[in-house]
């Protein structure tokens, strides 16, 4: 358990910010914890489409239970928060 | 007895080179301060300035420049014009005066560096006026500010914004103190005079100038006219030695000064100028879009500097091209998005009017930038205002220390530019902001961003009340929308329409 600062990159949004989650969190809490300061103030929300997070330039995601403490992120890197259609 | 003609005598009694005895050529000019290019004196004696003026000349017009500023503005002191601007406009003089006056104080000392430390006996001269001409410009600039303190709380950072840790101001504060606190004689020339200046500056305040006329605001297109006129002068110091480097083989360290300085006068004109065009100036009184103004007056200008010196244009010259029609936008946003740290409030500039102009000058507008204004827009027509401010930080660049952004909604092309150096992991908003650190990084890798100062805890508390005290934004100068949300009016009759249809 520690306070750990990543750059949110929020698709659709025009600016990359400071986002403080939990080392412990999943990639499900991160993708939350950036869509506070995106989603509903400059990005619109999207119910069809769940939240994904990569590290920068991959094209890969990162597992969605996956917690921030093994996914090897370094304190302050810049991670994609990417819309991904939900299956139903 | 009959008085000599200026030229008869200028050359001998400015070439002031004398032949060291007592101390080294090195001791007298010590290469730190004097420019490490390794040239004799005698190399420098070559510079020739183009714009030649002895000292009793310089006394005679600057005096009549200052009487005529300052006539204007005792004339009009009781005309209102203040009180009766647009807010816009307003928010212009405030980010204006904060940004610049005592910048102005400081260049006269990278001025004087050159009056003392510079080989060239003609730079000496002209930086010997260029040094009174900046503590003018200083004096001016807080002078005319002062009457209308009393006014507005926001007027008083024109003396206080370059003393704080507002974020604005640490950017300009990073780049000035970058290409004139601490560089030789030489390079202050190149990166001053000839990239900011020449490049930049001298067409700001011609632009500057003719915006304020065109809002009534004849004291302010005075005061900004008698400025460009000693700016035009002095901004001639860095071409010759340029032409002096070239010369004797330093074509290299010219080009890469030159490249280094008018990045970062992008970046900091994007923030300052590109907003003030684009969304400040009320509609009616815009003449070109900021593009069209790059365009013409600094891209086109420039590329004829460059070429006529003998200098390539900068490697990024095609990234700079294709930002000089977004990054602005972005830093309008993001400067508007964060409004409370400003020392003035923004204008949004996002009426169906304005967003048509934006449209037409920007095509592909409104599916990119107005796509997060559109969300930002129901927000304020919904009251939901919580939403209308920011709750963290945006991550800022370690270079230019301005947000890392570009283009959003449908163009969504956002990326960070990182760098690990010495175990620790740097942000850039651009692969050029990222090669300038990579030319020099001991000069610039100790600087803490406002970013990497919150996450030091030097933030206390690390919240938006403790980040506006850091900045030194006391209540009544915290800046909020320049109209007060009275243009969201036009977007709520529209929806009411809407649902009357």
């Amino acid at each position: 358990m520690a306070l750990f600062p990543l750059t949110s990159n929020f698709e659709g949004d025009f600016v990359l910010q400071l986002v403080a989650v939990d080392s412990e969190n999943t990639m499900d809490e991160v993708a939350a914890a950036a869509a506070v300061h995106s989603v509903g103030r400059r990005v619109r929300a999207r119910p069809d489409c769940i939240m994904r997070v990569r590290r920068q330039d991959a094209t890969e995601f990162l597992p969605r239970t996956m917690k921030v403490s093994e996914s090897g992120l370094k304190p302050t890197e810049t991670i994609e928060i990417i819309w991904e259609p939900a299956r139903h | 007895m009959a008085v000599l003609n200026r030229m008869d005598w200028y050359d001998l009694a400015r070439n002031t080179n004398w032949t060291p005895s007592y101390v080294t050529e090195d001791e007298l000019f010590p290469p730190k301060l004097a420019g490490e290019f390794g040239l004799p004196l005698s190399a420098w004696e070559s510079y020739d300035e183009p714009y030649k003026q002895t000292y009793p000349e310089y006394v005679k017009v600057q005096r009549d420049k200052d009487a005529g500023a300052y006539s204007v503005k005792a004339a009009l002191e009781r005309s209102r014009i203040f009180e009766n601007a647009d807010p816009g406009w307003k928010s212009v003089m405030k980010a204006h005066y904060g940004a610049i006056a005592r910048g102005e104080y400081a260049a006269a000392s990278a001025e004087a560096r050159m009056m003392r430390f510079s080989k060239a006996p003609g730079m000496r001269n002209m930086s010997t006026l260029g040094c009174l001409d900046e503590i003018r410009h200083g004096q001016m600039q807080l002078y005319f500010p002062h009457e209308h303190v009393a006014k507005d709380r926001q007027m008083d950072w024109a003396f206080k914004a370059y003393d704080t840790n507002e974020w604005a101001m640490i950017a300009a504060r990073h780049f000035f103190d970058d290409i004139m606190m601490t560089r030789d004689a030489i390079s202050v020339s190149i990166m001053l005079t000839f990239s900011f200046e020449t490049g930049f500056t001298n067409m700001q305040f011609l632009g500057l100038a003719a915006d304020a006329a065109e809002a009534g605001d004849h004291t302010f297109a005075n005061l900004i006219s008698s400025i460009q006129t000693d700016e035009s002068r002095h901004a001639q110091i860095g071409g010759p030695a340029l032409k002096v480097l070239i010369e004797n083989g330093h074509k290299a360290e010219a080009q890469k000064r030159v490249d280094i300085a008018v990045w970062g006068a992008w970046k900091l004109f994007s923030v300052l100028t590109g907003p003030i065009m684009d969304y400040y100036t009320p509609l009616e009184h815009r003449k070109q879009s900021f593009k069209e103004f790059m365009e013409e007056w600094i891209v086109a200008q420039f590329e004829r500097a460059l070429t006529d010196m003998g200098l390539d244009l900068p490697w990024y010259w095609d990234i700079f091209l294709k930002d000089i029609s977004q990054t602005h936008h972005g830093m309008h946003l993001g400067s508007y998005f964060w409004r409370p740290t400003l020392w003035w409030n923004p204008a949004a500039g996002v009426t169906p009017d304005e967003r048509a102009w934006l449209e037409a000058k920007y095509p592909g507008w409104n599916d990119t930038w107005g796509q997060c204004w559109d969300v930002f827009i129901d927000n304020v027509v919904d009251g939901r205002m919580d939403k209308a401010y920011p709750e963290t930080l945006p991550y800022v660049c370690n270079m230019c220390q301005l947000p890392i952004l570009g283009t959003p909604g449908k163009g969504w092309n956002v990326k960070d530019y990182p760098l690990e150096y010495n175990g620790r992991l740097y942000h850039f908003g651009s692969e050029v902001d990222r090669w300038v650190f990579e030319q020099e990084p001991e000069r610039y890798a100790g600087h803490l961003s406002i970013v990497d100062r919150f996450l030091a805890g030097m933030i206390q508390p690390m919240d938006l009340g403790g980040a506006l005290q850091y900045m030194n934004l006391a209540p009544g100068e915290i800046g909020d929308d320049a109209h007060n949300y009275a243009w969201a009016e036009v977007y709520r009759a529209l929806r009411a329409s809407k649902k009357a249809s």
